[in-house]
């Protein structure tokens, strides 16, 4: 089955973007990329690597709370809310984020609504920034998930023999349960990371296409010329920045296998 | 027993397909007002016309992108040597050229009765393609700036201009790029053709590809350009920032344009303006596949819906698209309110003067990739 419906189809766009029908093997398909999506490449990576980042810090926030929260209130509430963004598809959150974070959208007007803000200073978050929101609010509740299973699991004497030595819950947080669960934060921003370079719609509705991400462009390629082999190059590229952190992942993971 | 129930299945389900050969199935590219247009206003009246026959409109994607679509099935099965099960597609310029070049369409307008109505070259001629008696216009339509006149109280009247008025008013002009739909497309083709030179040959050949090295200082121009304009997501996001009065300017659809103003999406005093020394238009086509099993139901429906009374309630006064056959045969089958709300802000004549085709199929390419290369990276 993986053979048949995902190694042929790999195989096969791996040798259309390193092949010219009639000239054998070339790397003009890849320079064609990087001539024309250059900017796009980076400004891709430079999303993804940012919604990594807030998303982990957002998720070790929520899950921090969970875990070590005193206030019940708030950990009920937080508890019943941080999974809602799960069910929502990114093409929804998408359109969502679209009317919310407009320039004139719902978000800046409840903030004149509110005073905090004179309708002048408004400004529209629909480019790299919408982009960057959606993908954190969409991933967070994700990783969140997996890192309060995690982090509920561990042995709650080290939490109760640090907090009765003094410590802050801050620092029990990082210094001791954080060191426990860094494995299931790994792997869930590594698969956050790798959803997150996988999403077309959310690129294509909330920002314009100037930058834009590598998924808008390869769609771009294929409907506009019937351009398969850059489409495909593009496509070589994500899976490198996809291996990349994959490697990373596994790397990570013989180390502790050589080390336990 | 159990062998007797699925055999009785099997025929029920032969007699199901068997019944639904009178089926017309309708495949549209565009955005869901084209599949709306069928699904809603034609396929009702044809099946009313024909009874026992339905119509299914299948839509397949927004801009070129959604005819690539219907060329690469059509491709797929003319190579499997299989029927094709679209029996009426509905196409845009670029991918009706290919399509003929590789004997995908029928030559059918010759045979139907509205075939002489048709006027205007671009039904014989795709962007440099040879078309003639393959397609049937559906609609004509045109891009052209839209804008709110509390905010521009003189709007721009050629490109020179609105390069001038944009640079005095930073960020109060938008489009779309060339990814986000046609319109930013058609603008962007319009530059070109505005100051890259040699217009005439753009819309008309020979192609030549040392061309699109004269367009360099045009599209440092535009990237310039571009450093003071918002570039929106999509058609529809022009529509909705001039809607929310976040940009005063932008180039739209015309048919877009008045459908939204129509259901109140847009401020009613917005208006168009078609600028010098133009802006591209382009029709759609109705085609039929040459391996559809259909043919005589599929070129009635094209009759129908390109006869005089169906161009004139459905296209022009419904949907507000300029009509594809000669608008001199639509005289009496309108009403003059209807008439003259389509030409209120862009009068047939400027629209004789200025609404121009798309360059031919290699030039409209090179324009777009050469933009890639020199204003979006």
């Amino acid at each position: 089955m993986i053979g048949a419906l995902f190694l042929y189809p790999l195989g096969y766009s791996l040798a259309a973007a390193f092949t010219e029908p009639g000239s054998g093997l070339t790397l003009m398909h890849f320079r064609k990329a990087y001539e024309l999506y250059s900017t796009d490449i980076l400004f891709t990576l430079f999303i993804v690597i940012t919604s990594t980042l807030l998303t982990g810090l957002f998720a070790i926030i929520i899950a921090g709370i969970l875990t070590l929260g005193e206030t019940p209130w708030l950990v009920g509430a937080l508890r019943q809310l941080y999974r809602w963004p799960l069910f929502i598809p990114f093409i929804v959150a998408a359109q969502c984020m679209r009317t919310f974070l407009a320039k004139n959208g719902l978000m800046n007007n409840s903030l004149v609504a509110l005073g905090v803000m004179e309708p002048l200073q408004a400004t529209s978050f629909l480019d790299w920034r919408g982009i960057i929101i959606t993908f954190v609010w969409k991933q967070v509740p994700f990783v969140t998930l997996m890192l309060a299973g995690a982090m509920a699991s561990i042995d709650r004497a080290t939490i109760e023999a640090g907090r009765n030595l003094g410590a802050s819950r801050l620092r029990v947080l990082i210094e001791i349960v954080l060191p426990q669960v860094s494995q299931t934060l790994l792997v869930g921003l590594v698969l956050s990371f790798v959803t997150m370079l996988s999403v077309l719609s959310v690129p294509m509705m909330v920002a314009g296409s100037q930058p834009t991400m590598l998924t808008v462009d390869m769609a771009f390629r294929i409907n506009s010329y019937g351009d398969y082999a850059t489409a495909n190059a593009l496509g070589v590229i994500s899976y490198l920045i996809a291996g990349t952190v994959a490697w990373i992942y596994l790397r990570h993971n013989v180390k502790r296998e050589v080390q336990a | 027993m159990r062998k007797g129930l699925w055999a009785a299945g099997f025929a029920a389900l032969l007699l199901t397909t068997s019944a639904s050969a009178q089926t017309l199935n309708v495949a549209t590219a565009g955005d869901q007002n084209m599949v709306d247009y069928i699904k809603d206003y034609l396929g009702p009246m044809f099946e009313k016309k024909n009874p026992g026959v339905k119509v299914v409109a299948v839509g397949t994607g927004p801009g070129d992108g959604g005819s690539q679509k219907i060329y690469e099935k059509l491709d797929a099965q003319k190579k499997a040597g299989a029927a094709s099960d679209f029996d009426v597609v509905v196409i845009h310029q670029k991918a009706a050229g290919t399509m003929v070049k590789e004997d995908l369409l029928k030559k059918y307008r010759d045979t139907l009765p509205t075939g002489k109505m048709v006027t205007r070259d671009t039904a014989t001629n795709a962007l440099g393609t040879d078309v003639s008696g393959y397609v049937m216009p559906m609609f004509h339509s045109q891009t052209a700036l839209a804008y709110n006149p509390d905010l521009v109280k003189n709007p721009p009247s050629s490109y020179a201009e609105l390069r001038d008025w944009v640079k005095q008013n930073p960020q109060q002009f938008g489009y779309n790029g060339i990814k986000g739909g046609m319109s930013g497309v058609a603008f962007v083709t319009g530059w070109v053709s505005a100051f890259g030179g040699d217009a005439a040959k753009l819309e008309k050949g020979p192609y030549d590809a040392a061309t699109k090295a004269t367009w360099d200082k045009a599209l440092a121009d535009l990237k310039e350009f571009n450093k003071n304009v918002v570039i929106t997501p999509g058609n529809a996001g022009t529509l909705d920032m001039l809607n929310r009065g976040e940009i005063a300017m932008g180039p739209v659809w015309v048919d877009m344009f008045y459908t939204w103003k129509a259901e109140g999406k847009l401020p009613p005093n917005t208006r168009l303006k078609l600028i010098s020394p133009g802006m591209p238009g382009q029709p759609m086509y109705y085609a039929i596949p040459a391996k559809t099993g259909q043919e005589k139901l599929a070129a009635d429906f094209i009759a129908l819906a390109t006869s005089p009374e169906v161009q004139a309630e459905g296209i022009v006064k419904r949907f507000n698209w300029y009509p594809g056959i000669d608008a001199k045969n639509l005289e009496g089958k309108l009403d003059q309110a209807a008439w003259n709300q389509l030409f209120a802000d862009i009068t047939p004549d400027a629209l004789a003067a200025n609404g121009k085709p798309f360059p031919i199929g290699p030039y409209f390419n090179d324009i777009l990739e050469s933009y890639e290369k020199n204003v979006a990276n």
